[in-house]
């Protein structure tokens, strides 16, 4: 047994490669050998874990991805517990599909990361692309769980059609940014890119510095809200988030929406920058 | 034990132990196993915190009348509470697991729910054990209420006309929690036997995992389980330990003893109450103080024996 299975890309990649399912909770109860059987698939075809990077380590519930991983997807994709660390940059769909334990990205990751998460935390200390927390393709509910915590930016359509759980993102975010959201929660500390909410039946988004609400959504009241003063804390203390202290009070704007929806939606603007000024 | 000192039945003779000329008595608190659960109130300042602390403490001091007993813990600094404002953790206990739910959702709903900028959470994460204690609260919110989960934990937003009420929806309880550990003064007079109670609570006061549930922490009306005169009294006063009955009745009182107070302590665990006792036996071993004793049934009731000179470090 390991303190850890490393695994690293042997060369440059040519094409894509697809990872999903080599996960540290299979890896768990595999011996070397047996992990360097597992399937991968270079486009469409069939290889084995082994083909393509070194594998060290056996039976561990930690799993170490090293080397230039930006055209290997589905990173920690489906992973149910156990930590998958990623030293550099990631590639599509990453920490996708996953139920339990931590996928933590170094660098950035591509397109599609945390597509339809159950349960976990997803950390990525660099910026994520596009459909952020996302659904898969046809689904009608996309993140049902877990945690998402990116430090850099993300694209567009960040949590859309999310059901439950948490995405924070420290720097600013594309358009339609919780677009169908059901529930969950969204908080943003950066810029928030055009049409949020869009079609939110209930669900959160919480923005720091400000942004353009929708018409379809209504102002309610400016107030202190305590959820946020405590997901902000839990944020900054488990995991260094950036949020300024100045964030935790408010006051924040309340706006609910979306109207063409259930209605039960709501959009936080934290308005403290404009008693800050006024002070 | 000396001369003039009578002991009450369950004494054994012993080579004398004092403590700065206080004689502890050799006997034990016998202590009961009881189901505990600890609320952290936060609120804006620690002046909202304390005022929904009272209120959730209050009229809770035995289960015998008031179904609970609870009591402020200690405050709390920001960087210990969840939401980093200003806090009081209270712990409250009760006899079954049922019980302590509906307490917390009772107390909880009347003193946190309507105390302004209050919210509420579990003082005890880690006990495996749960109750869903303010689930049935979120209904306040008329299906205005909205659910959150932080850190795998749910909290419900209320509605109010405040604001929200921020609550989590549950509650850790320890199911090996102590209630009824106890010492007794025995003091030459009131005036004593209080300055000694008041300097016994001030040492315990603070001590993780303990609270002394009666009003200022102290007693004057320790009991005994049943009674001679009324069928179906639970319990009735302590007659062995009233001064004023001396002359008519097998009193366990020391020549020269004309009052005593009880301290009666509830606790996470066994080892919370044998540390608050010996702090608190130790503060009490003043002038005008005669003796340390304890209120026990012969050992045959309470699973939980404190032996007081055990806990002293004066075993005999």
């Amino acid at each position: 047994m390991s303190d850890a299975v490393v695994l690293t890309l042997r060369s440059r990649l040519d094409g894509p490669l697809d990872v999903r399912g080599v996960t540290p909770d299979r890896c768990a109860g595999l011996a070397q050998s047996e992990i360097a059987a597992l399937p991968v698939w270079a486009g469409a075809t069939r290889a084995a874990l082994g083909d393509v990077f070194d594998v060290r380590g056996e039976r561990a519930l930690r799993l170490e991805f090293e080397g230039d991983l930006r055209a290997v997807h589905g990173l920690g994709a489906g992973t149910a517990a156990g930590e998958v660390s990623v030293r550099g940059d990631a590639g599509r769909e990453t920490g996708a599909h996953m139920t339990g334990g931590v996928v933590h990205v170094h660098g950035s990751t591509g397109d599609d990361a945390g597509q339809a998460m159950a349960g976990g935390v997803l950390r990525v200390d660099g910026h994520a692309g596009s459909r952020l927390a996302g659904a898969a393709p046809g689904a009608s509910k996309g993140v049902t769980g877990g945690e998402i915590v990116v430090f850099g930016a993300a694209g567009d359509g960040v949590a859309a059609l999310m059901r439950r759980g948490l995405v924070a993102v420290a720097g600013g975010v594309g358009s339609f940014a919780g677009r169908g959201m059901i529930a969950g929660t969204l908080l943003v500390l950066g810029p928030v890119g055009d049409q949020p909410g869009l079609g939110s039946k209930r669900g959160s988004i919480i923005a720091a510095a400000g942004l353009t609400v929708p018409p379809t959504y209504r102002l309610a009241c400016t107030y202190e809200p305590p959820h946020v003063r405590l997901l902000l804390t839990s944020l900054r203390r488990r995991f260094a988030f950036p949020a300024d202290a100045g964030l935790l009070a408010g006051p924040y704007d309340r706006y609910c929406g979306d109207a063409g929806e259930v209605g039960k939606g709501e959009i936080l603007v934290w308005t403290g920058h404009a008693r800050s000024s006024r002070a | 034990m000396s001369a003039g000192l009578k002991a009450p039945p369950y004494v054994r003779y012993c080579r004398r132990v004092e403590i700065r000329g206080v004689f502890i008595e050799d006997t034990f608190a016998e202590a009961f196993g009881m189901r505990a659960a600890r609320v952290v109130i936060t609120a804006r300042t620690i002046k909202w915190a304390r005022a929904a602390a009272t209120k959730l403490t209050g009229f809770a001091t035995s289960v015998i009348a008031c179904k609970c007993e609870a009591a402020i813990e200690r405050e709390l600094t920001p960087d210990e509470t969840p939401d980093a404002r200003p806090g009081v953790s209270a712990l409250l206990f009760t006899m079954d697991s049922e019980s302590l739910g509906k307490r917390l959702t009772e107390r909880i709903g009347q003193t946190v729910l309507t105390c302004p900028t209050a919210s509420c959470f579990d003082g005890l994460p880690d006990a495996p054990d749960r109750l869903p204690a303010a689930r049935a609260l979120r209904t306040f919110g008329d299906r205005f209420q909205i659910s959150k989960v932080v850190n795998g934990e749910r909290y419900w937003r209320v509605p109010v006309m405040e604001g929200e009420c921020l609550l989590q929806e549950s509650f850790g309880m320890q199911k090996k929690g102590v209630g009824g550990g106890n010492f007794l003064i025995l003091a030459e007079d009131v005036t004593s036997a209080l300055a000694a109670a008041e300097a016994a609570v001030e040492a315990i006061d603070g001590t993780p995992g303990v609270i002394l549930p009666f009003p200022g922490g102290v007693v004057r009306s320790g009991s005994k389980v049943g009674s001679r005169g009324y069928k179906g009294m639970i319990a009735s006063t302590n007659d062995a330990y009233c001064p004023t009955l001396r002359p008519l009745t097998a009193s366990a009182l020391p020549d020269g003893v004309n009052s005593v107070l009880e301290i009666v302590l509830d606790g996470l665990s066994p080892d919370a109450i044998r540390s608050a006792m010996r702090a608190g036996i130790d503060a009490a071993c003043r002038t005008g103080v005669r003796a340390i004793s304890a209120g026990n049934y012969g050992g045959k009731l309470g699973p939980h024996h404190f032996h007081l000179r055990e806990i002293m470090g004066a075993a005999s």
